[in-house]
């Protein structure tokens, strides 16, 4: 029997077959003494008796390659194939605890061991290969151990049946590089086939049996960590708002830990989205719409890194004075795929996988949490997507616990894209403050920094959330990171004011040297240019160190750097171009750290003067890694880390709104995108000589500075704060330009109050009580035709029926639909045939007073909200063939609420003198001097389809206005039923064709897609033949002028730019959150050209705005479907991009003045 | 939510007959009912194009998909283009450019580099940006994912 390699530490060390190199430490907290001997004893590399071998590293791979670049390391010092190394990473069972996988450390520091105990296990399989070869004049390659005289026995058969458990010394002979076949060669990475294959790599792709799906609800303190409000403030659950969900087992509260669990995904989706809980009041601690006043506000405390030369009177004696601040915004990880987790709690112990970055210290706020020993826990830790710091993959492996506690099976909890953005711990904010002068000479004299940077750890959201652990937020030394500039200047102080975090922020790729290092190379190259003096040459002065030196040489000459001694300001047409400079060597870990690769970048940029957009056109970047293990892996880091650092200068900034995180998806929080990423040029210095270092960071440190100088060289003006977004240009370059220049569908309650109100009081209050209708038995089901009653089916269609007196997912015409109104709320009533609470009891007789009179049975008069004053005009024959068809349905017993509206209006008699003044009933006549189709058209949009009920405006006291108001358009439950006449704002005109397209299939490729009241109604004409669809579209089409034909592209195509040039908040919401099926072809279905839509082109912004809030859930399926962003983008936002939609799309439309109001009006009427 | 019912339609060539809410999104579907572990969830608004998918050969987000649409209809997802032995030229194109750094995003990348040779063989640059201009990749893993695509194009004419 082979010796086993899937299997915990403990069970690794208790077999025969492996050769294990290991480490004592100290045991795991909750471990019982004595109970487990071999948990308290590492292992860092096996080696099994079928050749494979095992290496253990606490770290873990974040998309970086590390797994690939370790398992060369291994298989190097092993003299094995890289095929038969296994790399486990960051498994609390099996892999040592080396500490969270942060600041580049994993090449540079934690594989030093890993390395040496590789070397240390080819030592001793070399001294069992002597004694069984009987010489010492070996040599090995891919784990075959050869003597001279050809005997041979590979590393497989030296362990049969062997134990051998060799502590690691750290004295085995290491390889001389040039002794190297692995290292240092570029290696195809291990992870990528299984990856581009669907392989279960990631933990978002993990099942187990029996696993629940598990979602949070999230306080409304979106991101923020510190605060009293911070546990406590749950007022209420309502569990029986989810209760109707199938599938839903449980609602988890303790605290302020919100969550539910269901069989199914979407079903806990929908349950944490349906979810009512009430939550107190609470204050955000500070307003973070001026970040830098936040910061300079925050209390501090101030830390001296480096103190040297007298500062204080350099300064004094300074020539010239340069006091500038460079600021940071706050910045997201923006990991592609949100945090997810699994979690499997059973009989007192707790199986985990996860994607986080620090197993070990995840375990340990784990058992804190669950208050269960670190030993009962194991965190197998899977891949998730990039992330390049904190992010919540820890939190979310809190929640995932205690649901799966809470119901006693596994829970699979997956975070929405909004939750992630909301509340993973954020690159925080930076300010820095520069005070420096130079000499005569225009040297440097002197440099005085001071650095504030609120981040910590961000603890486990869950403990937070529980009350565990309380909000206070400690204050961590992170602002401290390259701090110290790597110039030698005569006198230097450099300071941190260390502080607490203001919202959530935690550890994120280059942590504070970025921030730091585009202050240090922004003001030497402003230094440079007071000097008179070329960049690269100034800054030249000022290095010592061989290295950066040489770095700084070969970057300029590869790049074709331009000397110059102040901005060049080349300009073609709006277009001007420059080339910036920057370099840095990333200081990293608790100061004074440690150095990992140095970096150097030349930016090219275009800036266009006129829309303020910066485009990094080229980028090169120079990088001394050291020894690199695997020269591609550093390749795609460097090229990594230039774009996502491109992108963090030129575009992103979590934006903020009364103190809370407002971006909770791509539309605001937009990111480079493949059109916008510059092409890139990477200069590896070739130096195997010197140990490995760090990659995964370094080459992003210098990129702002970079960009910055580029700007000032196409441009002359300083951008001392990122990112430099188009309206951040425009407003830097405006002195420069400056001196070149010199649902209620039923809507007759409109103004139904008030005076108005009482004059129908009085008018009606004689006359108003009509008689009852003596109760019919219901007719059978023999007594109409099959053919009248498949009438009946079609004339309820095209009547809408189905429309109002369904409630979403009930029983069809059950009724129980509530229509709110002005006047209070409207209760749809029961019309199947039940006799005691549907219409069973009514005769043809009854049912037809209904239709025509608008009186129920027992006399009640009905309110208009019923359009009876439509239905009035269908002929005996269809009323017959509805009510055959009404009352061959399947008669369902349906209590609805009463409609009690409040007074005048729950006075029914009232509407006896309404209908005097308003109702004329009686059939339609057809008109002889018109076609027969007229005729049919305007039967069935006048008199069955009601049409006007909704699309005509109302009187005063609520009745449909005639003459040239007729279709004139109107507003119903908060969407606006557009003009049909010629008062359509569409910019193409509507004709025959295109009214039969949008009736026949819910959209018109012309106008749009039938959505809110309108969806349901062209679901129920789907029953209509085609004849009457047609014969509908040729009467509205008469009741316009034929209109003069459009010729569409142009106005397609003149709007097509506007979200690409980013020019606005609004076209970058655009295009983040709308133009990927808006124009980019991404997804399948109508592509309406919002240039041609409708409503982008009304005079009210209803319709757009609930598109936006509500999305469409098409008539059809395949004729429009459209996501809710009512979760996903604050008012404000919205009210953004419908601005910016109306002026891009519509351009020749006044702009909408009442926005801000109609997105509050819009977002408070639920959505049916 | 509407009832359940049965919906019928073909996945990476096998017919399956499903008994479900037809508005539940496509993408929890194919992930949970069918077990396939392609098409990521990333952001629920079709923004990201992490859940991308073929339907009918055409490269679509099925993260608001509802499973209605594909009723009778042809899904292709990544585990139906090719196996880690035998991968489908694109996926192959990847591997062999290293067109990942941590991979979450490499799904969207690869179905909808393959829906983009299927309609234009020969893409420019300027094309192959455009086409990928929606599918976001955070790692900034473009420049190997550029060279994927350009990779696959030139084989295929090869």
């Amino acid at each position: 029997m082979r010796a086993r390699r899937e299997t915990d530490r403990q069970g690794l060390l208790r077999q025969d077959g492996v050769l294990a190199i290991t480490r004592r430490r100290a045991p795991v907290p909750g471990t019982e003494p004595g109970a487990n001997e071999r948990d308290e004893e590492d292992v860092f590399v096996a080696v099994f008796d079928d050749g494979s071998v095992a290496a253990f590293n606490g770290h873990v791979d974040l998309g970086t390659g590390i797994r690939t670049a370790l398992a060369q390391i291994v298989a190097e010092e092993l003299d094995v194939r890289l095929d038969q190394v296994n790399m486990v990473l960051g498994h609390t069972g099996r892999t040592p605890d080396q500490g969270p996988t942060i600041a580049s450390e994993t090449i540079q520091i934690s594989a030093v061991p890993l390395r040496q105990a590789a070397a240390e296990a080819r030592r001793t399989l070399l001294a069992l290969a002597a004694a069984r070869l009987g010489t010492e004049a070996l040599q090995v390659s891919e784990g075959v151990v050869s003597a001279g005289d050809g005997r041979s026995v590979s590393y497989a058969e030296l362990l049969h049946g062997a134990r051998e458990v060799v502590p690691l010394s750290g004295a085995a002979p290491l390889k001389r590089v040039e002794e190297y076949r692995i290292v240092g060669q570029p290696v195809p990475r291990l992870d990528i086939p299984a990856k581009a294959t669907g392989g279960l790599v990631f933990v978002h792709d993990m099942r187990v049996p029996g696993m629940l799906h598990g979602r949070v609800v999230r306080p409304p303190y979106a991101g923020l960590d510190a605060g009293a409000f911070i546990g406590n403030s749950l007022l209420s659950v309502e569990r029986d708002s989810v209760a109707h969900i199938p599938g839903l087992v449980d609602v988890v509260v303790i605290g302020d830990f919100v969550g539910v669990v269901a069989e199914r995904e979407e079903e806990a989706a929908r349950a944490a989205r349906e979810l009512r809980v009430a939550w107190k009041a609470f204050t955000a601690p500070a307003s973070l719409d001026d970040v830098e006043r936040a910061l300079r506000e925050n209390p501090s405390t101030r830390r001296i890194l480096r103190d040297t030369g007298d500062v204080d009177a350099a300064l004094a004696g300074a020539a010239r004075r340069l006091p500038r601040s460079y600021s940071w915004p706050y910045q997201m990880h923006g990991s592609i795929g949100p945090s997810c987790a699994v979690a499997e709690w059973a009989e007192g112990r707790l199986q985990l996988w996860s994607g986080t970055q620090n197993p070990h210290m995840l375990r340990a706020a784990l058992a804190q949490l669950m208050a269960m020993p670190e030993a009962r826990i194991e965190v197998t830790r899977m891949e998730a997507a990039g992330c390049y710091g904190r992010n919540c993959a820890d939190d979310v492996c809190g929640d995932a616990a205690l649901l799966s506690r809470a119901v006693g099976r596994p829970v699979r909890v997956q975070l929405t894209r909004e939750q992630e953005h909301l509340w993973e711990p954020k690159g925080s904010a930076q300010l820095i403050d520069v005070d420096g002068g130079l000499d005569a000479a225009g040297g440097v004299a002197a440099y005085d920094f001071v650095s504030r940077y609120p981040s910590n750890d961000a603890p486990l959201l869950g403990l937070l959330l529980t009350g565990q652990v309380k909000a206070e937020p400690a204050v961590l030394q992170m602002g401290d990171r390259t701090a110290i500039p790597p110039y030698d200047y005569p006198a230097m102080r450099i300071a941190v004011e260390d502080m607490p975090p203001i919202v959530r922020a935690s550890w994120m790729r280059g942590v504070s040297s970025l921030p730091s290092t585009f202050a240090h190379e922004s003001w030497i190259d402003e230094c440079a240019a007071e000097a008179g003096v070329d960049p690269v040459e100034y800054r030249l002065r000022y290095l010592k160190d061989a290295r950066a030196i040489d770095l700084v040489k070969a970057v300029a000459e590869r790049a074709g750097w331009e000397k110059r001694t102040g901005p060049r300001m080349k300009a073609e047409g709006d277009i001007l171009r420059g080339q910036g400079f920057a370099y840095a060597l990333y200081v990293h870990s608790k100061f004074p750290g440690y150095g990992a690769a140095w970096a150097a970048w030349v930016a090219e940029v275009e800036v266009n003067r006129r829309t303020g957009e910066v485009t990094a056109t080229r980028i090169v970047t120079g990088h001394d890694a050291g020894l690199m293990i695997n020269p591609d892996g550093v390749r795609h880091q460097v090229h990594g880390n230039v774009i996502q650092a491109t992108s963090r200068v030129l575009k992103e900034r979590v934006s903020f709104e009364n103190g809370l995180v407002a971006s909770q998806e791509w539309g605001g929080y937009p990111i480079l995108d493949f059109c916008e990423v510059p092409e890139i040029e990477v200069l590896m210095m070739p130096r195997p000589e010197e140990p490995p270092l760090g990659a995964g960071e370094s080459a992003s440190v210098p990129s702002a500075a970079a960009i910055a100088n580029a700007i000032f060289d196409a441009t002359g003006v300083r951008f001392r704060r990122v990112p430099f977004t188009p309206e951040v240009i425009r407003e830097g370059l405006r002195p420069v330009m400056q001196a070149e220049a010199k649902r209620m569908r039923r809507r007759w309650f409109a103004g139904f109050g008030g005076l108005a109100g009482g004059l129908v009081v009085a008018a009606g209050a004689a006359i108003g009580w009509a008689s009852a209708m003596a109760p019919a038995k219901p007719p059978g089901a023999d007594v109409f035709s099959a053919a009248q009653i498949e009438r009946g089916r079609l004339l309820a269609a095209a009547g809408d029926c189905a429309v109002c007196h369904t409630t979403p997912g009930g029983v069809a015409n059950a009724g129980g639909l509530a229509l709110d109104t002005g006047f209070g709320r409207i209760w749809s009533t029961n019309i199947t045939p039940d006799v005691e609470t549907g219409i069973g009891a009514y005769s043809f007789a009854a049912f037809q007073r209904a239709m025509r009179q608008g009186i129920a049975r027992d006399g009640r008069h009905l309110y208009p909200a019923f359009p009876y004053t439509a239905y009035s005009k269908m002929t005996d024959e269809d009323l017959l063939a509805l009510y055959a068809y009404l009352m061959a349905q399947a008669p369902v017993r349906s209590v609805v609420p009463d409609t009690k509206l409040a007074f005048p209006y729950n006075i029914r008699p009232l509407m006896a003198g309404w209908n005097l003044l308003f109702h004329r009933p009686g059939a339609m006549e057809p008109d002889p001097a018109m076609p027969a189709e007229w005729n049919r058209g305007n039967y069935l949009v006048n008199a069955l389809g009601h049409c006007g009920a909704c699309h005509t405006p109302r009187n005063a006291l609520g009745a449909e206005r005639g003459g040239a108001a007729r279709f004139a358009g109107a507003v119903v439950e908060g969407w606006e039923a557009p003009a049909l006449s010629s008062l359509s704002r569409a910019p193409v005109p509507w004709t025959e064709a295109d009214f039969y397209s949008y009736l026949r299939t819910g959209h018109s490729p012309r106008h749009g897609v039938a959505a809110g009241s309108m969806a349901p109604v062209v679901a129920d004409l789907q029953a209509l033949p085609d004849a009457d669809i047609r014969a509908m579209a040729h009467y509205l089409a008469s009741l316009n002028p034929v209109p003069a034909e459009v010729d569409p592209a142009p106005l397609v195509a003149a709007a097509a730019m506007g979200p690409r040039q980013g020019g606005s908040e609004g076209a970058r919401l655009f295009q983040g959150a709308c133009a990927a099926c808006h124009g980019g072809d991404a997804q399948e279905g109508p592509e309406v050209a919002l240039a041609l839509n409708s409503n982008v082109h009304s005079d009210r912004p209803d319709n757009l705005l609930r598109v936006i809030l509500d999305g469409i859930r098409p008539p059809i399926p395949g004729h429009g479907e459209m996501p809710a962003f009512r979760d996903s983008l604050s008012d404000r936002q919205v009210e953004t991009l419908a601005r910016f939609i109306r002026a891009n799309f519509a351009p020749g439309r006044a702009p909408w003045g009442n926005l801000p109001q109609a997105v509050a009006r819009l977002r408070a009427t639920p959505a049916h | 939510m509407p009832a359940p019912r049965e919906i019928a339609l073909e996945v990476n060539g096998r017919r399956q007959v499903l008994h479900l809410d037809p508005s539940a999104p496509l993408l929890a579907v194919l992930r949970n009912d069918l077990a396939l572990n392609g098409p990521k969830y990333g952001c629920g608004l079709g923004e990201c194009g992490a859940c991308t998918v073929l339907l009918d050969g055409r490269a679509v987000r099925s993260c608001v998909l509802p499973l209605s649409r594909t009723e009778g209809r042809r899904v292709t997802t990544l585990e139906g283009l090719g196996t880690i032995e035998a991968p489908h030229p694109v996926q192959a194109a990847f591997i062999a450019e290293q067109g990942a750094q941590c991979g979450y995003c490499l799904n969207g990348m690869i179905m909808t580099t393959v829906a983009l040779l299927e309609r234009n063989p020969a893409p420019s640059e300027a094309q192959i940006r455009e086409a990928l201009a929606h599918n976001l990749c955070r790692c900034g893993t473009h420049m190997e994912i550029l060279a994927a695509v350009r990779r696959a194009a030139a084989e295929r004419a090869a």
